[in-house]
């Protein structure tokens, strides 16, 4: 019962407030409801009337209105606080899986700024921040990741209590952006390693020799320590021995290494080869079913593969735009046939 | 402090240090005014504990742990039960309410404290109305809840922009928006009669006249400048000589104290009526605005009668409340001309109650009383006695000596000095002696005119006691003996009459009354009682006969109910205001933004023809995407796209207002465009 009810209202919330990166918040959007306080300041005000009508005391009335006409004055300004405030996730961060994802968020306030605002998310609790008219904060709040994947907060709560902490105003932004969690690095088997086809590329890697290696020219990225530079100095042109580029494979951080291995497992060797390797600034790259990236150096790459083995199997989550009812199964499953779909890119 | 270590207090869930602060301010602005009823070990008591609790936060000492915590409440509650000795008050109640105030500032650790002693603290200063309701008190009690409620705004935002002058306009804002609304209640609101009937019964002893009478009594009250009542006149202001208060008769000498010798029946404490009649006062009528006595007795003048239902007549010509007067009380009393109790005999039962003399003592006085009814007649009698206190060396003093042995007899033939109590007395005695009934009356004389002359002001020190003596042609006639020693005395008042000695309130130093010839506290003590007066009689004093007196002068005359609509109706409307005046102001807000209007009216128009707009898209792709389901608009929407991005990229470009109607047009082109071929362009996308 409680549960169905809890589930309409999160049903409903969401429909009222779709996934965006940015919201306004206006009436329509924010919630309010009295505090635990509230309601016992509410309990506080029938006693003292209570204890006015008992006593015929005029006096004890009046302060019984005052009281209960800053308790709605509070309410607007409670309201207020909120209302007009834009939060815009600004970017997303990266990290490992068990680590907190840095999400970027600013807070924009209209005309009438806005005072002691908390953000929240899955307990992770930031300290209030106050914008001024017309100027906008920038914070980061840290969400807690347990696994690899898309990471996107169902809801981020922002929250005011501001004056008096009787009245509590609040909305959620859920944002359509998600970060990036990449597996948690796992120490990868040596013998497992072994296992695979690569022994005795393992130690034409430990040494590397130039008869082996592939002769090209230089392209953009290549590292300088691989150019021929002595046969620059002969020719003239710049030839790069590509030592990676035989069929030795040695370099080459495969999903298929372990076989019998649960998929997960394999993702966190994974990970942590790619780390290892990218403190080693050697070059490595990346098969995954279904995906190959090719092997390179550079922070980029090392993002590159680690994103790779993130979202590896996942789908990317449901994105900001309102479909239309209906027709987000058309798009995923037929995104060909349907021709307004990609406008958006062309435009 | 410095803002670090507020934060780090913020990170253990401490109370910061400025809403702390405020809340010890506002605790003690709303100790004043129970300041004179608290006991002083529990003043210094919260004082200590306050401070305590203030160093702990500067850090100069540690909270108590729980052993000390209990100690101290041990300790105190101790003392309490030990000094209130199991008198159950409103007064020990406040007490007890207090240390508890007290006590809780040892356990203010988190916000959650905080709020338990705001709620604490309000209530207080709802219970200081019970005992003080002058308007500065009223404004010291307001002045304590704001501080209570900047000290809650500085619990929630610790770090406000602006600093605490900004608090204090936020608030300040809030109470003045709100003020209509609470002023509009306070009218309207329906007034009760009590729930149940709680009584007000205070531990406090009142300076006031008593119901027994040693001949000292009343010269101990000529201290006080405390205010007795005061009086508004719907015609004229009667004069000085004339202003006799009767509060109650004294008929019975016992040894030296003169008693009632009617018992007053017992009375359950409970509330008194405070409704006081309404309506302008008729030209016979005269108002009284009557400070608590805790008793039932009424002040009037000679020959009036009930004008208000809180009042009634009792014998005697005495008027009493229904219920003890445990908080300021209003009445309305009619003064009827000349009435006197004609041709109405004694009966024998009252005659030989007012004949009553103890079988022993003041044989001179006796004497004296004897002697003259065998010379002369009653009236003559009288007539003789006051000759004698007018011819003889006789003195009006606050200082009168000790007389201790037949003191009648000691003042009327060997001191010759004493106060009214002491001339009522004697007179009383000597009169019985002589055969004619009579009886003491206790009440005040005078009053002096307050700010604007309109109503008068009768001090405790305008106590009086005179005599009333049975003619049986004319019934009860006064008879003032203090009037033929010193004429000054109900000529003018008591400061005047004892004006050589310069006993007039010795005692008080601080008393307004004793430096009247200053003219600034004069007319500053008058104004404020004036302003105090209106502020009881029209705020304090509005209650439910005023309310339904006020309404029914409204066209329709409205009964308890229509009240309670109306009352529900203006918090409705309050709140409807309120909600659309800041719909409006988030309306206008977008308003601002002409373009955003035009855009928005053309996403209606492509929400209707079918394309619903998406988030974050630009106008661009939702003009592609209704060209492609509405090809017959598409040059159409393609223009307008490409205008709003010329606005929103190039906004230096002037030629803003052209452009905007060139947008509104170019959208009513595309809505009449999409009105006309319906049906086909629909059925092709």
């Amino acid at each position: 019962m409680l549960k169905t009810f809890r589930h309409r209202w999160r049903a409903w919330v969401n429909r009222r407030l779709p996934r965006s990166d940015s919201r306004l918040f206006t009436q329509k959007t924010i919630f309010i409801l009295p505090t635990g306080a509230g309601v016992v300041f509410g309990i506080l005000l029938l006693i003292m009337l209570v204890t006015g009508i008992n006593y015929q005391n005029s006096l004890i009335y009046l302060m019984t209105f005052l009281l209960g006409a800053v308790f709605v004055g509070a309410m607007h300004q409670t309201h207020n606080n909120l209302s007009g405030l834009k939060l815009t996730l600004l970017r997303t961060g990266e990290d490992f899986a068990g680590q907190s994802v840095p999400f970027h968020f600013r807070a924009t306030a209209s005309k009438r700024g806005a005072v002691a605002i908390r953000l929240s998310c899955d307990g992770e609790v930031l300290p209030p921040i106050h914008v001024l008219p017309d100027q906008s904060v920038d914070v980061a709040l840290f969400v807690p990741s347990s696994s690899r994947g898309y990471l996107r907060p169902e809801r981020v709560l922002i929250e005011t209590r501001f004056p008096f902490g009787l009245l509590k105003a609040w909305s959620w932004l859920r944002p359509a952006t998600a970060a990036i969690v990449f597996p948690a690095p796992l120490k990868a088997p040596e013998a497992q390693l072994m296992m695979g086809e690569g022994d005795d590329e393992n130690a034409a890697q430990s040494a590397p020799g130039q008869d082996h290696a592939d002769l090209r020219p230089w392209r953009e990225g290549d590292l300088s320590q691989r150019v021929l530079w002595k046969r620059f100095a002969r020719s003239g042109q710049m030839v790069v021995a590509d030592w990676q580029g035989d069929q030795g494979q040695p370099h080459w951080l495969d999903f298929n290494h372990y076989p019998g291995v649960d998929a997960e497992l394999r993702l966190s060797y994974l990970s942590s080869l790619v780390q290892d390797r990218s403190k080693q600034q050697a070059p490595f790259g990346l098969r995954l079913p279904g995906q190959v990236i090719e092997p390179d150096t550079g922070a980029t790459h090392t993002q590159r593969c680690l994103r790779a083995l993130a979202v590896w199997g996942q789908k990317p989550p449901r994105d900001a735009i309102r479909w239309p009812h209906g027709t987000r199964d058309r798009e995923v499953s037929d995104s060909q046939t349907a021709p307004d779909v990609h406008v958006g890119g062309a435009a | 402090m410095s803002a670090s270590g507020m934060a780090a207090g913020k990170a253990r869930g401490d109370v910061p240090t400025g809403a702390l602060l405020w809340l010890i301010a506002g605790f003690a602005v709303l100790l004043l005014p129970q300041w004179d009823r608290l006991p002083l070990w529990l003043i210094s008591a919260c004082g200590i504990l306050a401070a305590w609790r203030w160093f702990a936060q500067t850090g100069r000492v540690r909270l108590p742990g729980r052993w000390t915590r209990t100690l101290t409440m041990l300790l105190l509650i101790g003392v309490y039960i030990a000094t209130v000795k199991a008198r159950f008050t409103v007064d020990t109640a406040a007490s007890f309410f207090v240390l508890a105030v007290a006590l809780k500032w040892l356990e203010t650790r988190a916000p959650r404290d905080f709020y338990v002693l705001f709620f604490i603290l309000a209530y207080l200063a709802a219970v200081n109305f019970l005992f003080r309701q002058d308007i500065l008190w009223a404004i010291t009690n307001i002045a304590g809840v704001a501080l209570l409620l900047i000290g809650l705004q500085s619990l929630n935002a610790p770090d406000l922009p602006g600093g605490f002058p900004s608090g204090w306009r936020r608030l300040g804002g809030l109470l003045l928006k709100t003020l209509p609304v609470v002023v509009l209640l306070f009218i309207f609101f329906p007034r009760m009669s009590p729930l149940w009937s709680v009584p007000l019964v205070s531990g406090e002893a009142r300076t006031g006249i008593t119901d027994t009478m040693k001949p000292g009594d009343i010269s101990g009250l000529a201290q006080s400048s405390e205010r007795a009542f005061r009086v508004t006149f719907g015609g004229t202001i009667p004069p000085y000589r004339d202003r006799y208060w009767r509060g109650l008769v004294l008929d019975r000498l016992d040894g030296e104290t003169w008693r009632q010798s009617r018992e007053e029946p017992f009375q359950a404490p409970g509330r008194v009526a405070v409704d006081g009649g309404v309506g302008p006062l008729a030209a016979n009528e005269y108002d009284v605005l009557m400070e608590p006595t805790d008793q039932r007795w009424a002040f009037a003048l000679k020959g009036s009668s009930p004008a208000s239902d809180n009042v009634y007549e009792e014998e005697e010509d005495l008027f009493r409340f229904r219920r003890p007067a445990d908080s300021p009380v209003r009445y309305r009393l009619s003064l009827s001309e000349g009435q006197t109790g004609t041709g109405l005999a004694l009966a024998s039962d009252q005659r030989r109650r007012y004949l009553q003399l103890p079988a022993m003592g003041n044989p001179r006085a006796r004497e004296l009383g004897r002697t003259l009814a065998r010379d002369y007649s009653d009236p003559q009698v009288i007539g003789h006695l006051l000759e004698r206190f007018r011819t003889q060396p006789y003195f009006y003093t606050l200082r009168p000596p000790k007389m201790p042995d037949d003191g009648i007899d000691a003042l009327l033939f060997d001191e010759k000095r004493g106060f009214c109590a002491h001339y009522a007395g004697a007179t009383t005695f000597v009169l019985r002696a002589a055969g004619i009934p009579s009886r003491i009356v206790v009440g005040y004389q005078g009053g002096e005119p307050g700010a604007g002359g309109d109503y008068l002001i009768v001090r405790q020190y305008d106590a009086h006691a005179w005599v009333e003596a049975w003619l049986p042609q004319r019934g009860w006639v006064r008879i003032d003996p203090t009037a033929a020693i010193s004429p000054a005395r109900v000529e003018s008042g008591l400061r005047d009459a004892v004006a050589d000695e310069g006993s007039f309130l010795e005692g008080e130093v601080l008393s307004a009354q004793k430096y009247r010839d200053l003219a600034i506290v004069q007319w500053a003590t008058l104004q404020l009682d004036r302003i105090n007066y209106e502020w009881q009689r029209w705020v304090v004093g509005y209650q439910g006969q005023s309310q339904m007196d006020l309404m029914s002068r409204l066209s329709g005359g409205l009964g308890l109910r229509e009240l309670g609509y109306l009352t529900a109706g203006i918090v409705g409307a309050a709140l409807l205001v309120a909600g659309l005046f800041s719909a409006l102001q988030l309306r206008r807000g977008e308003r601002r933004d002409a373009y955003q209007r035009v855009i928005r009216a053309w996403h209606q128009t492509c929400e209707r023809a079918g394309v619903p707009v998406r988030q974050g898209e630009t106008p661009d792709t939702l003009a592609e995407r209704l060209a492609r389901v509405q090809p017959s608009i598409a040059s159409t929407a393609r223009h307008f796209a490409r205008m709003v991005n010329n606005h929103y990229y190039n906004p230096a470009s002037d030629e803003d207002l052209q452009a905007l109607r060139r947008l509104r047009r170019l959208n009513a082109v595309m809505k009449r465009q999409l009105r006309r071929p319906e049906q086909g362009s629909q059925r092709t996308s």
